[in-house]
């Protein structure tokens, strides 16, 4: 057995004199050690900004809206949901959550404290963002086409497709029973005869408003309508107004 | 100062800095040791010499990543249990070969001497090591047969000491529960 021993030292030993076994250099691990910490730090900022990209789209999209509609609501509820941040945002935690864990960095704490601190510093810190205005100038920068723009386009832009179920947008024209609605997207004609409820509130041109129902050939048939402030659903509001303008009419009216 | 009196981390130091040499010193420090940890996982003497050469190379041209700051002897355990393990599931197979009075620890932590006939305790613990789940098994051999606390376990393989306590504690179960096994 010592004659063994001997023999497995004295191999390693003549490999390593002989430069067949090489130290690895310092530097490959440092790169090493940047590369893994930098994927982290990178993963990271982006679920924060993910995040926080995701509360923005449901508080200025119709999105969450819909949902007071009741069981009309549901469909363009979730056609205008953002899967897209929501499904990068979960990714994006899960590989902060896969780095450390391959990493070793921090093995002495249980993977679920770990795990659960990490989601909650992301989701803290996204809620703090909001006191920023990243969201909004992001959601700017989606509708140039500069690189940055291109890549947030897909994330923001569903807040302004059409839906099935739904529409939202500014009042045009109101002839009785057919409404015109301008859209982010096109103008669509909206025909309120049998609506459930009534509205209460005039539908003056220039009022924005959300509506559920069915599309029946190019005309959408209205079964509820509700007059919505333009804060409310910003993103839908600076859409409408990008595409067509502000809109003189109301303002005349309602001074 | 001796090379002998040097501590490993600083041994490291040497060698990653000016001689090279000095790493032979590494390969008789832990050579024994490793024998000694590595027959838990291999029978075979020469599949066994095959891993251990091994985990002498890696742990020399990985010097570098070994923060001298830490334990040197966890960090080359780590090696070793990584080596042993991934060979493990190369070839598919794996045994357990206990030194003769290695199964004593096992029964001074669960008292089977009464159970069993002293002759086949060797044999019958070997036994039921291989069928226990290998996560439990690789906390049970570094704790019972190469004494190291839990923090070194911890180290080696790099979970909560928590966990370790629960492996162990599990472990010992499932042995306990397969010795009994007529």
């Amino acid at each position: 057995m010592n004659s063994e021993k001997n023999n497995i030292e004295q191999k390693i030993m003549n490999d390593i004199k002989s430069g067949k076994v090489k130290l690895r250099s310092k530097y490959i691990f440092l790169a090493e050690k940047l590369g893994v910490g930098s994927a982290f730090i990178l993963s990271l900022l982006l679920a924060i900004l993910f995040f926080n990209l995701l509360l923005f789209y449901l508080k200025t999209s119709d999105n969450l809206a819909y949902l007071s509609f009741g069981n009309h609501g549901v469909a363009a509820f979730l056609d205008s949901f953002p899967y897209l941040l929501v499904v990068s945002f979960v990714i994006l935690v899960f590989v902060s959550a896969y780095i450390i864990k391959q990493s070793n960095w921090l093995y002495k704490k249980p993977f679920v404290y770990l795990a659960v601190s990490l989601v909650g510093f992301v989701i803290l810190s996204g809620i703090v963002l909001t006191y920023t205005n990243i969201a909004d100038s992001i959601e700017e920068e989606s509708y140039n086409s500069r690189l940055a723009g291109n890549i947030f386009r897909p994330f923001l832009h569903r807040g302004l497709g059409e839906r099935h179920g739904g529409i939202v947008g500014r009042v045009m024209e109101n002839d009785g029973d057919l409404l015109t609605i301008q859209t982010p997207r096109s103008v669509k004609k909206v025909d309120i005869s049998n609506l459930e409820e009534s509205v209460v509130k005039p539908l003056v041109p220039g009022v924005f408003v959300m509506i559920v129902g069915n599309d029946d050939d190019g005309l959408f048939q209205a079964v509820k309508l509700r007059i919505i402030k333009e804060q409310e659903i910003q993103m839908v509001n600076k859409a409408v107004r990008r595409r067509f303008g502000s809109f003189t009419i109301h303002n005349t009216y309602s001074k | 100062m001796t090379i002998s009196s040097l501590t490993d981390e600083q041994l490291v130091s040497t060698i990653r800095e000016s001689n090279k040499e000095l790493y032979s010193e590494i390969i008789r420090r832990y050579q024994n040791k490793l024998v000694h940890y590595l027959r838990k996982f291999f029978r075979d003497q020469y599949e066994l010499e095959d891993v251990l050469q091994e985990v002498f190379i890696k742990t020399y041209r990985n010097l570098y990543a070994f923060d001298t700051e830490k334990k040197f002897s966890s960090w080359i355990y780590r090696i070793a249990h990584n080596e042993a393990i991934n060979h493990i599931k190369k070839n598919r197979r794996s045994s357990i070969s206990l030194d003769d009075q290695e199964w004593e620890l096992v029964d001074d932590s669960m008292n089977i001497k009464d159970k069993i006939d002293l002759n086949i305790a060797k044999e019958k613990i070997e036994k039921a090591l291989i069928k226990i789940k290998i996560k439990y098994r690789e906390a049970l051999i570094l704790y019972f047969f190469e004494q190291k606390s839990y923090d070194e376990i911890s180290d080696i393989l790099q979970i909560p000491k928590s966990t370790v306590g629960t492996l162990i504690m599990r472990g010992k179960n499932m042995l306990k529960e397969l010795l009994e096994e007529k």
